[in-house]
């Protein structure tokens, strides 16, 4: 296990830096100097010539390469153009915030799927079935930055100012002003209520594969022997479906873990975006429109970390759960 | 293959008996294809063909001087002129060959194809949502004659600004005074167009991919393998808006981004079918008869791997058109004035306050025209998979 | 099963501890995980302030939000940022100017409690304030000025508005500290000296003197931890969240004292609805420049206020007059006269806007207003321009030709941006109507710059875009045939006339003597029409009524935060 965890990490070796080395030339291709964009007019070549002396712009592209990546194998992402921080200081303060509404998200999603898929195969080609499915499919379809637009709209604006409900659900942040001076119970709730909107949106999106594959899967293994068997044995359909049957159908639903990971990068750049979330998501893309390269490049760099971790995670997973499976 | 087999007896008995079988259904036929059909109750092939029917005469009516002017007219004019002929000669042909069949019941295919198109046949959902893919494609090509307004024409930038739907612009107007219903019909053009176009871009190169990757094996396989990992690891959205950004957008260039960065998934798909299709029979046969390797890829290899790669393809239709509209809310999307739905959802999001209707429109289009096809795929993909047939 | 249940345990007892672990609370404050300077700064800046006693009285107390759309990028280092919110916050949050302005928008001592020049203004003197002090506890002394200006000349800083001083002898030969409090400039002779001493904070040298000039941009100061003067102390910022400031109790009297508030906190919004829906639900209480679009909704609200005031800003479309379709004067005013530019302000703006014809805007004193009608609404007289300039030839898709046949086309460019988006498209529509055809082109940000800039490249016929001028005008930039190829010639002018204007405007320093020619500059820009200058938009603001004395004018803003208060019975946090 441990050696094969090994294997894959140092396989993963190469990818990143591919991945990092393609990101660095397409941007450094990109017409447009990062230096104009942080003066005010009137400013003279002089002091942009300084200024890209003072950001390292100034060395041609091959000797910024060897530099950046000398410095990113040692864990220096360098410092933000924009921001005037070290990448890695702003990197600690925003990935957390992405880390919460992911994780969130995807707990949310995947109990929903489930439920969901299993609801659906249970009652297959029902019109309970197939109503479920175009209700899921319904919010998959929907650009996720309007379906977040419209749960503001509803669940904030209308839900204070029209219907009245006390405990409306605020529009953007992740904490209320004051939060610091609540009881830590009273602490747990307002962040929950902050989470509420945008984890819902990005669930409300992924769920509905979640939910067609859970589907999927379980009729496929009801169909199997050892499920007439017990069915044969006269046990309960409820203990056969939940005890036997989900069991092995999960395994498959599992994986997805692996493949949303990645997934949430983009959803999360627009739900992020909408409700102010301050997360990895917006930095970069507020970072490639400022030309900041730095971040850029750390944020490709991070994202293509999760996906791998993303991966190695759903194979793992897969281990737990069946234990057919075991990894040399 | 018992139980299929009664089952498209079955299938085949009810068929013939919902056959048109009262007297004048032929003469009925012409003047209205679908209805004798939709009489006798089979309300899907009977429903479209008479709604298609109504639909196209009822437009030749009300844009009789529009559709004059259309052969002489633009390129786009001339194209719907050839839709609304095919589409009323189509409707008349398909009404007098499929009366004419009920008294000679045509033999039942029983090939894979045949099989799959019955069972997506029994599926309701996905044959309305074929039915709903065909309707948008249907008005998208027949827009200059529908649309009320050019989509680029502003009102009275005064009188007319942001007004809600009301009879002359059937979903009001946005901040230019545009009128929403025409922009939203040009825009399906757009929207449509790009999910088509950059599809068909990743699925090219996604098939020929997976099926050189999963053909050839060996060295050539671990190559496009880890380019397949590579293009997959890479946060899609990074790099599109990436690109976006630093060079100007235009549809061209959005569409190519778009597919080239859609094709890992799909050779992923059609390497693993191939990777099973290679033991099989047929193609064995067709290596020891020396055939040359491209020959069986092209010939046998690829015919076989349509059904997984059309069913990824209705899907990547609809994704993509979700993301156009993603990268239309950064302000990389298509651009303006040319209406793309994306856009219009986008641009109308400052005005959600006060003018709902400039985004809502387009949003709810949006999510119908994704819905439907991920119905469609998902019908098919139950259709052509042999264990979620039930 | 139990594995998953396993699983979902661990899973939500790590989600409870991101909940609940998060929260820092005031009192205990932590600066680990900081960098040393702030570590070192922080604490300090604590110890002194709990020193002080809170002020007590009825308007003393509560938090006021702030909700803007963007982060304040450069923080509060006055010697790196170019970024309006930050120099706004540098100027009446945090730190502070030598003088500023009154609500006449006369100059006003600040730091400075006097200044004097002599007569041929080449020594300027400033006497400062004895009762100021870093909120460490260090006083501000002439110093800390003479620090400021060394670095904000020093080339190696960058300092990004490098022309405040292009009349002023740079570097230590500039600047003589007298004593403690007085310090004196060398200058040559020119009109508003003191604009670039209302614009530039004053930062402490005892806490960045050891910095090289080159590393001050990515200082922890400006972002991290940065230690002012000014009313408000920083307490915190969350990047893309937030930046929460405290009251400074120590605030001199003299001054007006502490502020009333005692906590004030910006949050960055980045999306219009959200920060709409948040002023509307009361969680913000002022909405910095709400889009016109909402202005209705924002005034239809019971407890919300709609402000609208006088800006410093302009939107324009700048033509390049070297293409040969733009370089005649009569095209670049027909362009102008065939645009309806009130229809524009009226639909876009919502009305809340002037038509502009120069860059002098409206509230300025040397602001012209007998050039109000010289360019109106009028598509006859722009044809007829047209025609006079040789573009008389209607071609078959009805766009005018010239004798060579050539077509008049031009492409208007644009950043990805909804109201200059909405310029360019009406240009197109309007200007269809005269046979001129105009291919918006949206170009992105850094990449327009590019283009626009590069004196090699140009690659633009016409350009939206908009200025932000300070209170001094200085076109020398923008119109000089000197500065033609420097980055911000776009229009390539070249004229005696306005060449001369602009050298002789920057050096009277009288007034009265220099408001003759101020007017003829600005007609001189309506017959040469370098721009089709849009219009003035009038700033919008959403206050919420829980807040009083909120004035929002021309000056930006945050100009009297400290004497904003929420009456005892009305605040919420």
């Amino acid at each position: 296990m441990g050696r094969y965890l090994i294997r894959r990490l140092l396989g993963a070796i190469p990818l990143v830096l591919g991945i990092a080395t393609i990101i660095f030339f397409v941007l450094s291709l990109a017409p447009g100097d990062p230096v104009s964009i942080y003066t005010a007019p009137n400013v003279s070549s002089e002091v942009l010539e300084q200024m890209r002396q003072n950001m390292g712009l100034d060395q041609p592209v091959h000797v910024r390469y060897v530099r950046w990546m000398g410095s990113m194998i040692q864990g220096d992402f360098g410092v933000s153009f924009a921001r005037n921080q070290p990448v890695r200081e702003i990197v600690q303060q925003i990935l957390p915030n992405t880390l919460i509404l992911s994780l969130s998200a995807i707990t949310l999603a995947f109990l929903t799927g489930i439920l969901i898929g299993v609801f659906q195969a249970v009652r297959q080609n029902s019109l309970i079935d197939n109503s479920l499915s175009v209700v899921a499919l319904f919010f998959y379809s929907m650009p996720s930055f309007w379906l977040a637009l419209m749960l503001i709209l509803i669940f904030s604006l209308t839900a204070r100012n029209v219907w009245d409900w006390p405990f409306y659900f605020p529009a953007s942040g992740m904490t209320s002003v004051g939060h610091e001076f609540m009881s830590p119970l009273e602490q747990v709730g307002d962040r929950l209520r902050h989470l509420a909107l945008p984890s819902i949106s990005l669930a409300l999106v992924l769920a509905a594969g979640i939910a067609r594959y859970m589907r999927g899967s379980l009729l496929e293994v009801i169909r199997q022997d050892y499920v007439r068997t017990a069915r044969a044995k006269g046990l309960p359909e409820r203990t056969v479906i939940f005890k036997h049957a989900l069991r092995n159908a999960l395994i498959p639903v599992v994986t997805l873990l692996g493949l949303y990971l990645p997934f949430l990068f983009s959803g999360t750049v627009f739900i992020e975006t909408v409700f102010a979330w301050p997360g990895m998501g917006k930095l970069v893309v507020d970072a490639i429109g400022q030309r900041d390269y730095p971040v850029v490049m750390a944020g490709a760099f991070i994202f293509a970390v999760m996906v791998i971790i993303g991966n190695l995670v759903a194979d793992l997973l897969y281990s737990v759960i069946d234990p057919r499976i075991r990894y040399e | 293959m018992s139980e299929v087999w009664t089952e498209a007896r079955s299938d085949a008995r009810s068929r013939a008996s919902r056959r048109v079988r009262f007297r004048g259904g032929p003469a009925l036929g012409i003047v209205l294809p679908g209805l004798p059909q939709l009489l006798a109750g089979r309300l899907a092939a009977g429903g479209y063909v008479t709604a298609l029917w109504v639909g196209l005469v009822t437009l030749l009516m009300y844009r009789w001087e529009r559709v004059w002017a259309a052969p002489t007219g633009a390129l786009d004019e001339q194209i719907a002129f050839a839709t609304l002929a095919l589409g009323i000669a189509g409707a008349l042909a398909w009404s007098i060959r499929d009366l004419r069949k009920g008294r000679d019941p045509l033999p039942m295919s029983r090939s894979q194809w045949g099989l799959a198109s019955r069972a997506f046949r029994k599926n309701r959902v996905a044959v309305l949502a074929v039915g709903m893919v065909a309707f948008f494609y249907l008005v998208a090509l027949l827009t200059p004659f529908i649309a009320p307004f050019d989509p680029t024409f502003q009102g009275d930038l005064l009188a007319d600004r942001l007004s809600g739907p009301s009879a002359t612009h059937l979903l009001g107007t946005d901040h230019f005074a545009r009128d929403i219903f025409s922009r939203l019909l040009y825009g399906a053009r757009i929207s449509l167009s790009i999910g088509f176009v950059a599809v068909s871009i990743s699925i090219t190169i996604g098939t020929l991919l997976g099926a050189v990757s999963g053909y050839l094996g060996g060295a050539v396989d671990s190559v496009i393998m880890r380019g397949v990992d590579m293009v997959i690891s890479f946060p899609r959205l990074v790099l599109l808006i990436t690109i976006i950004a630093l060079f100007e957008p235009s549809i061209t260039l959005i569409v190519v981004i778009l597919g080239l960065t859609q094709w890992p998934q799909v050779t992923r798909i059609v390497r693993g079918e191939v990777l099973s299709l290679r033991e099989r029979e047929f193609v064995q046969a067709g290596a020891a008869l020396g055939f040359s390797r491209v020959r069986i890829v092209l010939r046998h290899v690829i015919p076989n791997i349509l059904a997984p790669v059309i069913v990824a393809a209705s899907l990547g239709i609809g994704d993509t058109i979700v993301l156009e509209a993603g990268l239309s809310f950064l302000g990389l999307g298509v651009q303006p004035p040319t209406p793309s739905w994306g856009t219009m959802v986008a641009d109308g999001r400052n005005n959600l306050l006060g003018a709902w209707w400039i985004s809502t429109f387009p949003g709810l289009a949006i999510v119908f025209v994704v819905l439907s096809f991920n119905l469609a795929g998902d019908g098919l993909r139950d259709a052509l998979d042999p264990r979620l047939r039930s | 099963m139990r594995t998953i249940r396993r699983v979902v345990s661990v899973l939500s007892t790590l989600a409870v501890l991101a909940l609940a672990g998060c929260g820092d609370t005031e009192g205990t404050r932590s600066y680990a995980g900081m960098p040393a300077f702030c570590q070192e700064v922080l604490p300090a800046v604590d110890a002194y302030m709990a020193d002080f006693e809170q002020p007590t009285g009825e308007r003393y107390g509560g938090t006021a939000v702030v909700g803007g759309i963007g982060e304040i990028a450069d923080g509060m280092n006055a010697l790196v940022s170019s970024d309006y919110s930050a120099n706004q916050h540098q100027l009446f949050v945090n730190l502070m100017s030598l003088v500023r302005l009154d609500e006449a928008l006369e100059l006003a001592p600040y730091l400075a409690h006097s200044w004097e020049v002599n007569d041929d203004i080449t020594e300027l003197t400033f006497q400062l304030r004895d009762d100021i002090v870093w909120h460490d506890g260090t006083p501000t002394t002439a110093h800390d000025v003479e620090f400021t200006y060394l670095r904000a000349t020093d080339p190696q800083t960058a300092f990004p508005n490098a022309a405040f001083w292009s009349n002023y002898v740079r570097g230590p030969d500039g600047v003589e500290v007298l004593d403690d409090h007085t310090i004196r400039f060398r200058l040559q002779e020119h009109a508003d000296y003191m604009d670039s001493w209302r614009a530039t904070a004053i930062m402490p040298r005892h806490l960045l003197e050891d910095v090289p000039p080159s590393e001050l941009r990515q200082h922890p100061f400006g972002t991290r931890c940065p230690v002012g003067n000014g009313p408000f102390v920083f307490a915190e910022h969350r990047p893309d969240a937030s930046w929460t400031f405290r009251r400074n109790p120590a605030f001199s009297e003299e001054l007006g004292g502490p502020p009333y508030l005692e906590r004030y906190i910006y949050r960055i919004i980045p999306e219009p609805t959200t920060l709409a829906t948040e002023l509307l639900t009361g969680n913000v209480d002022v909405y910095i420049a709400p889009l016109p679009d909402q202005a209705p909704a924002i005034e239809a609200s019971s407890e919300v206020e709609l402000r609208d005031f006088a800006f410093r800003n302009y939107v324009f479309v700048g033509w390049n007059s070297r293409r040969p379709q733009l370089a005649d004067a009569r095209v670049r005013r027909a362009l102008t006269q065939a645009t309806n530019r009130q229809q524009i302000i009226d639909a876009l703006l919502g009305g809340y806007g002037s038509i502009a014809n120069a860059g002098v805007p409206p509230f300025h004193w040397a602001y012209h207003e007998g050039i109000e009608d010289a360019l109106p609404y009028n598509p006859e007289e722009a044809r007829r321009l047209l025609d006079e300039a040789g573009w008389s030839e209607i071609g078959p898709d009805g766009i005018r030709m010239n004798a060579e046949g050539d077509r008049l086309e031009i492409s208007i460019k644009y950043n990805p941006n909804q109201q200059r988006q909405d310029v360019a498209e009406i240009m197109q529509s309007q200007l269809r109507d005269i046979g001129v055809a105009v291919r918006p082109q949206v170009v992105e940000w850094a990449t327009l710059l590019n283009q626009i800039n590069s004196p090699d490249l140009r690659d633009f016929d016409g350009v939206v875009m908009g200025w932000v001028t300070e209170f001094k005008v200085d076109d020398h930039d923008l119109f000089h045939s000197e500065k033609r190829d420097t980055p911000f010639g776009w229009a390539g002018t070249e004229d005696e006339r306005l060449d001369f204007l602009l050298d002789t405007l920057q050096l009277i320093v009288d007034r009265d003597e220099a408001l003759p020619l101020w007017h003829e500059y600005q007609e001189r820009l309506v017959e040469l029409q370098p721009y089709t200058y849009f219009f003035f938009p009038q700033r919008l603001g959403g206050v919420n009524t829980r807040l009083r004395d909120v004035s929002l004018d021309a000056r930006g803003e945050w100009v009297n935060l400290k004497d904003w208060w929420i009456p005892a019975d009305e605040r919420i946090r």
